[in-house]
């Protein structure tokens, strides 16, 4: 499997399918080897609910932590520690069967009561989860018996079981998971060397199927070109995502090496905030984004890779629709609509800056753009650190870059209070009403609705979904390719002899 | 055979000397001129993206393209003009900060000069990259004016205690006495006497000022404290060609060449001025 183009997504899912398949290569790989896995997300810490950062889902979901569901690399919401549920007529009362026969790493048999203890932790008060707010709806958890858990919601969720594959199950008993770690997964946590590596090791006591190796090692580097030449010095097996088109040169055409790529759902965004003039303007904002070439800069960043999006909703999340027709490249009719905002010489604005790459250079890119419709843009380079403060908390900008890398997260522009301050009432109402619908077909018709709505409004500048790069060596195979959530799941990698 | 050897080693050295003068003058004269056609023309316009992305040098752009298809060439002569921007503003701000202090020091009672002397020692025991780092970092925003305040605020405690050294040095020579006795005041012994003795070592070390100012802003832009886009500092040209450092080289050799000559003829500039100025190396 060289290199694949996103044309063939579909192909490269049904290749990747067949590789993982043991019957196919039984005996071929090392049943014990050691996977080495070089990322550049290295976790705070080892708790999903303290702010650990994108790199825990990576080391941690679906290998030492699993869920009630389990979001398939493919995209689909599967049962996992929930062998099976009912929802009462209302939609209001969901009752769980756990998987029985499951123990946790510390020896402990599953039972509900861990349940419950894990899905209040992620919405107590001091949780720091992302997903908090959408397990809000959750009013009681009941635990009639070991095996069952009634979850009541105040108001219908169609999402709860995709929220909940967002839940770690961890052991009551288990005091502080910040460093160590009590989960049913099929790896156990060896060793996490600060600053650099962590270490899994198969859990024999696992429920389900054994991996296909024997230990897990992720690598932390803090720089793209030194895990780049990891990878080339063998020091790593696979990299699980590659953040630059420049590097692949190295490994595409080599058949010493397999490069994949995936879906993400990771989505530049330039953000403005819609509370203050002139981006509370609605023909401003379409104005910047018909004044955006948009190919051109993903073709300057990504190269050949990547695909254009016209609204914030990637295509592997149901609500999907092509939108990049809406308020396509026109420098002409942006002058026209700027002119028509009250602003026919333009104006200015600060745009806020990650100091990480590809932000500065995207930022460049604007700068020169919107120049060209008379609109002047201050580049102010901050810290990762300040964007959460001064925006994210503070909501204290005009306009930034971010990217956002959540599935389904379509939902943030139904939240008035959000950090980039958009308010459609309409708009608000859909999410709301598509998270109590019937079905998912309603659900799906009303947020696709609501993605056609934020599209019409301009409400950000989605400037392009990043491509999902995973690049190994060729002996090595079995690997997610779509890493949905940063997930990358490491169970069915196999090494061969 | 001895006699000949040592009356002819003095001249040797002494067209050395001048040779690295030369040379100096030579290199940075292009960084100058090369920062002053800048002002008025440059092959193309900076923030212009007429090329594709990452092209090789060709006629039309000569030292090929960046990741937006911006001329390269013309940003790295761009480059020289900040370099040289930030170099002389940060080697003034050194300058006039170190200079008033170290003088404030020489002619202070001991027990203030001991402070002070300690003082500069703790200040000079920080690099001077992460002194200029807290600066900009208690600024608002990086910028230009930030970078360039900041190196000079490190630069000044350098200064500083070679201006009381130097001070000092000559406070203790008789004709001093002789002008105090003759009621010449602080100001006058100062401007007539002190200034123009010290100046020479003052000005070799103003141009090593100059080279470490240039490096560090390299490095500030480096790490993103520098001077925002779009200027473009060598540092940031150096940062934004680490990722393509494989497959486009010279968007990582230029910027280096271009900050590694500056540097070198700021050196050979100022070692030449030393030999000039130095009177146990001039040649008798």
């Amino acid at each position: 499997m060289s290199h694949i183009s996103r044309r063939n997504l579909l192909v490269a899912a049904l290749l990747a399918s067949v590789a993982v398949s043991p019957a196919v290569f039984a005996q071929d790989f090392d049943a014990d080897a050691t996977i080495r896995i070089g990322s550049l997300y290295e976790p705070q810490n080892l708790d999903n609910t303290a702010g650990a950062g994108q790199g825990i889902n990576e080391a941690f979901n679906g290998n030492v932590y699993e869920a009630l569901f389990q979001l398939t690399d493919a995209g689909a919401v599967e049962p996992k520690l929930s062998a099976d549920y009912t929802v009462s007529d209302d939609g209001l009362v969901y009752t769980f069967t756990l998987k029985q026969g499951v123990t946790f790493h510390s020896g402990e048999p599953l039972t509900a009561a861990d349940v419950k203890y894990s899905i209040e932790r992620v919405t107590a008060e001091t949780s720091k989860s992302s997903r908090k707010k959408s397990l809000s709806t959750i009013t009681s958890i009941e635990t009639p018996d070991d095996a069952t858990v009634v979850i009541t919601l105040s108001t219908r969720s169609i999402s709860l079981p995709y929220n909940l594959s967002y839940v770690w199950i961890v052991n009551d008993a288990a005091t502080d998971i910040t460093a160590t770690e009590d989960g049913t997964g099929p790896y156990s946590l060896e060793e996490w060397r600060r600053g650099s590596a962590l270490a899994l090791s198969r859990f024999d006591g696992y429920w389900g199927d054994a991996p296909t190796n024997g230990e897990v090692i992720y690598t932390y580097f803090t720089d793209a070109t030194a895990l780049n030449n990891a990878l080339l010095t063998n020091a790593v097996d696979v990299v699980t995502s590659v953040q630059s088109p420049d590097s692949l040169a190295q490994f595409t055409g080599n058949p010493a090496y397999t490069v994949t790529e995936g879906a993400s759902t990771t989505k530049e965004l330039l953000a403005y905030n819609d509370r203050v003039a002139p981006f509370d303007n609605v023909k401003v904002r379409k104005a910047l984004a018909r004044a955006t070439d948009k190919a051109k800069l993903l073709n300057f960043i990504w190269g050949e890779y990547g695909t254009l999006i016209g609204s914030f909703v990637p295509p592997t999340d149901p609500w999907y629709v092509d939108l990049t027709a809406v308020d396509a490249y026109d420098v002409e009719s942006a002058k026209a609509l700027l002119a028509e905002a009250g602003f026919p010489d333009g104006f200015e604005f600060t745009l806020d800056t990650p100091d990480y790459d590809p932000h500065p250079i995207v930022a460049q890119f604007l700068q020169a753009e919107y120049a060209k419709i008379g609109v002047k843009v201050n580049i102010n380079i901050i810290t990762a650190n300040e964007w959460y403060t001064k925006i994210y908390q503070e909501k204290n900008f005009q306009a930034t870059l971010q990217e956002h890398v959540n599935h389904r997260d379509i939902v943030f522009y139904g939240n008035p209070d959000f950090y980039w301050g958009y308010n459609n009432p309409e708009v608000v109402k859909l999410v709301a009403d598509a998270e109590a619908a019937g079905s998912v077909d309603e659900q799906t018709a009303k947020l696709t609705e609501a993605n056609k709505l934020i599209a019409e409004d301009a409400a950000g500048n989605w400037l392009y979904l990043y491509p999902q790069i995973v690049v190994s060596a060729a002996t090595v195979t079995g690997y997610p390719v779509n890493g949905l959530n940063s997930q990358f799941f490491a169970y069915d990698i196999e090494k061969a002899k | 055979m001895t006699t000949l050897d040592q009356i002819a080693a003095p001249n040797r050295r002494r067209r050395f000397g001048s040779l690295t003068l030369w040379a100096g003058i030579a290199l940075v004269g292009i960084h100058i001129a090369v920062g002053l056609l800048t002002v008025v023309w440059s092959p193309y316009d900076p923030s212009g993206m007429t090329g594709g992305r990452l092209e090789a040098p060709s006629w039309l752009h000569w030292a090929g393209t960046d990741r937006l298809g911006r001329d390269f060439l013309t940003q790295i002569m761009i480059g020289s003009r900040i370099a040289l921007i930030v170099g002389t503003g940060a080697a003034a701000i050194g300058a006039i900060i170190g200079v008033t202090l170290g003088l404030l020091a020489a002619f202070a009672t001991k027990l203030l000069d001991d402070a002070f002397a300690a003082t500069l020692d703790i200040l000079i025991a920080f690099p001077t990259l992460l002194i200029a780092m807290l600066v900009v970092a208690a600024a608002d925003t990086a910028n230009l004016g930030s970078a360039i305040f900041a190196l000079g605020i490190a630069l000044s405690a350098i200064v500083a205690r070679l201006t009381r050294i130097l001070t000092k040095r000559v406070l203790l020579l008789d004709y001093i006495t002789a002008a105090r006795t003759s009621g010449t005041s602080w100001l006058g012994i100062v401007f007539r006497h002190i200034l123009p003795n010290i100046w020479p070592t003052l000005s070799v070390s103003f141009a090593l000022q100059f080279g470490l100012a240039a490096i560090a802003e390299a490095s500030l832009s480096y790490l993103g404290l520098g001077a925002p886009p779009p200027n473009a500092s060598w540092g940031r040209l150096l940062q934004e060609a680490q990722g393509t450092v494989y497959t486009a080289p010279i968007g990582a050799i230029a910027p280096g060449i271009a900050l590694v000559s500056l540097v070198i003829g700021i050196n050979l500039l100022a070692d030449g001025l030393r030999d000039s100025v130095d009177p146990t190396r001039r040649a008798r």
